[in-house]
């Protein structure tokens, strides 16, 4: 500094020879010239430049352990070697302190691996990297910064990476376990720095999620409760949405990992769409009670993240028809306006095919209302009579997943007033068929028993059929049951256990007393049947989790729904490309179908060669990989 | 006078040479004549062709009958009609038995060529489509066929096996014959070229999965 000062009285006294003699016969300038002859002579003499590289480095070395060091000196020592031109601060500072840095985090870095655990280890290579940062800013040269951040984070970080991200019980995957939000968020800090420290946590995630993920869903005792199973899917959702936001900065290429693992892990379970049906079916039925619109919104939207995941949509679409109908017939969705938005927000993911034949089913119930309230009018304007009431619902054939209803023998007083209403329905809407489905209708009947007690028992169609019986006897065998009704056998049985085998339901008694029926067994009407309450409830029409066959129909009945869809495909496809080869066929397909189902490159492969039969595609004759359509 | 005479050669030629095909045509409806049914005068029936092969010293079960039928271009499987037979007949300069049956080895020398052996291949499959509107094979009678025609060629016995032991195709389309023979023209014995995510037949890659895990 001194010297700075001297130098400038030098360098105004000769002046006029700096401005004149210098540039004319390109000498060095004074100010220059006599930084040059500083540095060279004082500076980088033998004796005092290692000496002075010592002593920089050794002050640094004290900070670095906890010291107080002359920071002010530090930074005139520091401008001056700057001054003195950018090779001098480079060479004889900057790069062997940046070795001896490397050296020293490479030690102490060895040191913190072996005692500390991850997220302490992340706490202190933080702090020594914020350390560094300061240092620069208060002495060294800006230009710095950047190098001994690089060297800090190679020796703390990059050397490391895989070590931290796996150690047992404190790496990524337990903080992911345990939440651990600020250690979290300060991995992907300090990972991101270094390449390719977010690749490794990203691939570190994946892994885990769908390790947890596989267990989750094949887990055989979560299989047995679906609404668990899909309570637990929106429990990790909602847990790695959080973490997410919280500690990776809503970095987008996690949000990427999370879908792309959901995706992998949900669709491992084939039964995944029907169980997140039932969890729909169950919001809608009763646990919506209470619950403000929002949360409604919000939880139909996270159903909806789930949803996305599918592969398979089209499963859950045959499921979640069968489950609306039930709710529908059974009056027992708690919200229309819950099954509205949720139709609406499949509408606005699949389109307008998918929710099509839904809003017709709730188009049916309201003109169904309608139709009653005309018959109910026409009813008691016309002629009295002690007639059961009736409601009806009338179902547009081909919107409704019904199978078509049986013909069992209704007992004479409903079938009278069942004839009224049809007479009055076909003569408003004449060229219409009308078909009772006696296998989905419920009823409520009065039943008195012994010592004047009366119930109101609510039935199915069926077991009313069955139970009008016993106004006439007060006992009767399963063959004269089976005969008076003629409801198929399955569905009669299924019936009668429900009417005598359940605790505190049973207004019939069963002889024998076993479960199974037989031929022989004999059916009495159960005078001491009692219950607290007035209203008894027998017949079950809430959705079910189906069981193995019943699964596997729905299964084909899908799979054989998709071959159609799969053959127009690719007929869409052939006719607007005219040629095209094998493997494009088979991707355009899979893209367009997507928001469906997923079709197997086998699949598509067989129905191009169905269609290749029914003439509608060729195989070029010079190419034979490539396919033509045929007009 | 002079331009009669120089007319007359061209004229002499040309009439030598069709009272010649006449002849040969002459020839080729009597030979037809001696095998055709006694009831459908314009058709070769099956007892007629057994006749044949008995003249000619093969079986009826030869491939050179088959090669016959070729290249007669014969609609119906056991008939040749008697354009079929003159057609035929007169594309081998033959026109009675003795030359009939020289003439046959060199229908086999013919189809040694690629080209001419896939029309042949081809015609081999829709010759037994017996029924009128019959588009498939029945595995039973494509195995016949492809021992017949196939026989001598490599991986032809494991690939006749192979469809005897599946059960997901019991017929046999003419895209999955045609398909069947450059599988054996392009795919190399131990499936090292072959993929199964080109436009190869579902039957084929059936075929190659069985096979692999056999080796």
């Amino acid at each position: 500094m001194e010297h700075n000062k001297c130098l400038q009285m030098i360098r105004d006294i000769l002046m006029y020879m700096d401005r004149t003699y210098v540039t004319n016969f390109k000498k060095t300038p004074v100010h220059e010239l006599g930084l040059n002859l500083w540095r060279d002579h004082v500076v980088r003499s033998p004796k005092i430049k290692s000496r002075l590289l010592e002593t920089l480095l050794s002050f640094i070395h004290r900070e670095r352990n906890g010291d107080m060091i002359n920071r002010g000196l530090m930074r005139n020592i520091i401008k001056m070697l700057m001054d003195l031109g950018p090779s001098v601060y480079q060479e004889d500072f900057e790069k062997p302190f940046l070795e001896v840095a490397a050296g020293f985090y490479k030690m102490e870095s060895q040191e913190f691996i072996e005692c500390c655990d991850c997220g302490d280890y992340l706490k202190k290579a933080e702090k020594r990297l914020n350390e560094e940062i300061e240092r620069v800013s208060h002495y060294l040269d800006s230009k710095t910064e950047i190098k001994i951040t690089a060297v800090v984070e190679k020796e703390m970080i990059s050397s490391h990476m895989n070590h931290l991200v796996e150690m047992e019980n404190s790496g990524l995957v337990s903080m992911l376990a345990y939440d651990r939000y600020e250690d979290l968020g300060r991995m992907y800090n300090l990972f991101k720095r270094v390449s390719p420290g977010l690749a490794l946590v990203r691939d570190v995630m994946t892994a885990h999620l769908r390790n947890m993920g596989k267990q989750l869903v094949t887990d055989p005792e979560r299989l047995k409760d679906p609404l668990e199973y899909v309570r637990c899917l929106l429990n990790e959702k909602e847990k790695y949405d959080k973490i997410i936001t919280t500690s990776f900065n809503n970095d987008k290429s996690f949000q990427n990992v999370l879908n792309s693992s959901f995706e992998y892990f949900i669709n491992l379970n084939a039964r995944s769409p029907e169980f997140i049906s039932l969890f729909v079916d169950d919001k809608l039925r009763k646990s919506l009670k209470g619950v403000t619109e929002e949360d409604v919104e919000s939880l139909l939207d996270k159903v909806m993240m789930l949803f996305r995941y599918l592969q398979e949509k089209d499963i859950f679409e045959k499921y979640y028809k069968q489950h609306l109908a039930k709710r529908l017939l059974s009056a027992k969705s708690v919200s229309e306006d819950a099954e509205r938005s949720l139709i609406l927000k499949l509408k606005t993911e699949c389109g307008y095919q998918f929710t099509s034949k839904l809003e017709s089913m709730f188009l049916d119930m309201k003109t169904s209302k309608d139709t009653m309230q005309g018959f109910n009018a026409m009813l008691s304007s016309s002629d009295i009579c002690d007639s059961p009431s009736l409601s009806v619902q009338v179902l547009t054939t081909g919107s409704w997943p019904t199978q078509p209803g049986t013909n069992c023998n209704l007992p004479r007083e409903i079938l009278a007033i069942c004839d009224k209403f049809k007479t009055y329905y076909l003569s408003t809407h004449t060229g219409r068929r009308l078909t009772w489905l006696t296998n989905m209708g419920t009823a409520d009947l009065k039943a008195d028993f012994g010592k004047g007690q009366r119930h109101e028992l609510n039935v199915s169609t069926y077991q009313m059929c069955v139970l009008m019986l016993f106004n006439a006897a007060d006992q009767m065998t399963y063959k004269e049951i089976e005969l008076a009704t003629d409801i198929p056998p399955v569905d009669l049985k299924r019936n009668l256990q429900s009417l005598a085998c359940v605790k505190g339901k049973n207004v019939l008694q069963k002889d024998p007393m076993s479960r199974e029926i037989n031929e022989d067994d004999v059916f009495i009407f159960n005078e001491n049947f009692s219950s607290k309450f007035f209203k008894v409830k027998i017949s079950t029409v809430a959705a079910q989790k189906e069981n193995e066959p019943e699964k596997q129909e729905t299964r084909q009945k899908v799979e054989e729904d998709r071959k159609p869809q799969i053959e127009a495909a690719i007929v869409r496809i052939m006719k607007s490309r005219r040629i095209l080869d094998h493997n494009n066929i088979v991707s355009e397909v899979t893209k367009q179908l997507q928001s469906r189902f997923l079709p197997s490159p086998v699949v598509i492969k067989k129905r191009i060669e169905s269609l290749i039969e029914r003439e509608f595609l060729e195989r070029d004759t010079t190419d034979r990989k490539l396919y033509r359509y045929l007009a | 006078m002079r331009r009669s005479s120089t007319r007359k050669p061209a004229a002499a030629t040309t009439n030598a040479g069709n009272r010649a095909a006449a002849k040969e045509l002459e020839r080729i409806d009597t030979l037809f004549g001696q095998y055709a049914d006694k009831n459908e005068e314009l058709t070769i029936g099956p007892e007629g062709i057994e006749q044949l092969c008995r003249d000619l010293g093969v079986e009826p079960t030869d491939i050179k009958i088959l090669l016959l039928a070729w290249k007669l271009q014969a609609a119906r499987q056991g008939y040749f009609s008697l354009e079929e037979w003159r057609r035929g007949l007169k594309a081998m300069r033959v026109d009675t038995v003795d030359k009939l049956r020289k003439a046959l080895p060199s229908l086999q020398l013919e189809v040694a060529n690629i080209d001419v052996f896939r029309s042949f291949y081809t015609f081999a499959f829709q010759y037994c489509l017996t029924e009128p509107r019959q588009r498939t094979l029945d595995v039973e009678t494509a195995c016949q066929m492809l021992e017949l025609v196939l026989g001598d060629q490599p991986h032809v016995s494991s690939f006749i096996t192979f469809l005897q032991e599946q059960k997901e195709y019991k017929v046999l389309t003419l895209d999955q014959w045609t398909g069947y023979l450059r599988f054996c023209e392009e795919i190399n014995p131990d499936f090292s070229n072959y993929d199964e995510n080109q436009a190869w037949p579902l039957l084929l890659d059936n075929y190659v999965e069985w096979a692999k895990a056999k080796q």
